[in-house]
């Protein structure tokens, strides 16, 4: 079985794509654009192409050394191809919902919902620091398993082109009980949202089956759309400020941090803790949320 | 994701990787302006602003806004004494508590500079409510 890079076949799919919705988006269908924010989130995905070609020789590099360490013996073919892609989905989720509760990965991850819309172009939006943030290591188990290294890169690439189409409001849901299996549109526009009800939900890359597995499932309301973004947006469409600013971040909280408690947890705490409380946690700002929606309208 | 490197790169791949997309991108930052994705936000109503900053911010309850004569930016304080700068962002909002700022009254404009990398400045033009601001601003700050 012959396996090339699926991620550079889909570019010109890409462009069409975007290209369709622009002008569906500008004769009345749902959704929005703003040519700064997709000029910010197409550089963004330009980065992250040639940072992948500058660290990818490493990667696989990596993963060819843990192969040669595998439990099994597992051949190129249709059968392992449809395991790989399941088992690769399986890893995304835990990269994916590690990259929301862990600063250090979240730094790298946050690019992607650094956009206040949510449209085809920013599904390009794609981070420049991923090597740094070690994104990578959360496939490797598939290496030691077994699975052949060309077959999981190319699992994670399609994994990567079936998520692109999801980020657009003109899709309302999919017939047929896709929903319950699929990750959809309407699934990660939860996933985009700021909203406290919709904060770190929905982290499955093509399947939502291991969110309502493991607890992490919300479904998008009719009542409350998603406000899209991050909970400090930025506000530079600056490409370079967008690839660094929270690894900034961190180093001005560790250099300023008293004892190294403080300093682990701005590296691997959750996004928002500070050790006076002064900022948010998603965690407390959904109970705050709660809470305010408990007491009695006055 | 690749697996592509610069090591075994050819031309074609070079093509593949860099100018097409290259290509694509600046083909579609085009036709985004030409399709008119060129608005910038402006508020037409206080309780526009008061709502963005209720969003934005965490158990922040507005109690009084004041809207830039030009719909351009806001200023709202909540009951608890916090002021939130409100400024576009393209054709969205940036929203923040307004924390050691530097606040300079200019007649009847306040320029407001946040202490923080990568904030524009921003003139929001108060008419004649532009002193109480700058006081609560200066309280605040």
């Amino acid at each position: 079985m012959q396996l090339s890079d699926p991620v550079q076949l889909a570019v010109p799919g890409f462009i069409a794509l975007i290209i369709i919705e622009m002008i569906a988006v500008s004769r009345g269908a749902r959704g929005a654009y703003d040519w700064r924010d997709s000029a910010a989130s197409l550089s963004m995905g330009f980065g992250n192409s040639v940072t992948a070609i500058i660290f990818g020789t490493t990667i696989v590099a990596i993963a060819q050394a843990l192969w040669q360490h595998r439990l099994f013996d597992i051949p190129v073919a249709w059968w392992s191809l449809a395991l790989a892609f399941i088992g690769e989905d399986f890893f995304y989720y835990w990269f994916h919902r590690s990259a929301h509760r862990v600063r250090w990965f979240w730094a790298s991850h946050i690019i992607h919902h650094s956009s206040q819309h949510y449209n085809l172009s920013t599904a390009l939006r794609q981070t420049w620091t991923g090597f740094i943030s070690l994104s990578f290591a959360f496939r490797l188990p598939l290496f030691l398993i077994g699975f052949p290294v060309k077959l999981v890169l190319f699992c994670a690439g399609l994994n990567l082109i079936y998520q692109f189409w999801i980020h657009t409001e003109v899709v309302r849901r999919l017939p047929w009980g896709l929903e319950y299996i699929l990750n959809t549109a309407s699934h990660h526009r939860v996933h985009h949202g700021t909203n406290p009800r919709y904060l770190d939900r929905n982290y499955g890359g093509v399947f939502i089956i291991f969110d309502r597995w493991f607890g992490t499932f919300e479904p998008e309301r009719g009542d409350e759309p998603a406000r899209y973004g991050i909970i400090k947006n930025l506000a530079t469409f600056n490409p370079f400020w967008t690839a660094i600013h929270e690894w900034v971040g961190i180093a001005r909280d560790v250099a300023t941090a008293t004892n190294w408690h403080a300093r682990w947890m701005f590296l691997f705490g959750p996004p928002g803790w500070s050790p006076d409380g002064s900022r948010d946690t998603a965690d407390v700002i959904r109970a705050t949320w709660e809470a305010e929606q408990q007491q009695p309208v006055a | 994701m690749a697996y592509l490197s610069f090591a075994n790169a050819d031309w074609k791949m070079l093509f593949a990787v860099f100018v097409i997309p290259a290509f694509g991108v600046i083909t579609l930052i085009m036709l985004a302006r030409a399709l008119g994705f060129t608005t910038t936000a402006k508020f037409i109503a206080p309780a526009d602003a008061t709502r963005e900053a209720r969003n934005a911010l965490l158990g922040f309850h507005p109690v009084e806004t004041a809207l830039s004569l030009d719909g351009g930016a806001a200023l709202v304080r909540a009951e608890d004494g916090r002021i939130a700068l409100v400024r576009p962002h393209g054709d969205r909002w940036v929203v923040r508590v307004v924390h050691h700022a530097k606040v300079r009254r200019i007649g009847t404009a306040l320029d407001v500079q946040l202490a923080e990398a990568m904030f524009p400045p921003v003139r929001i033009e108060l008419g004649a409510a532009a002193s109480r601001w700058a006081a609560q601003l200066e309280k605040a700050a």
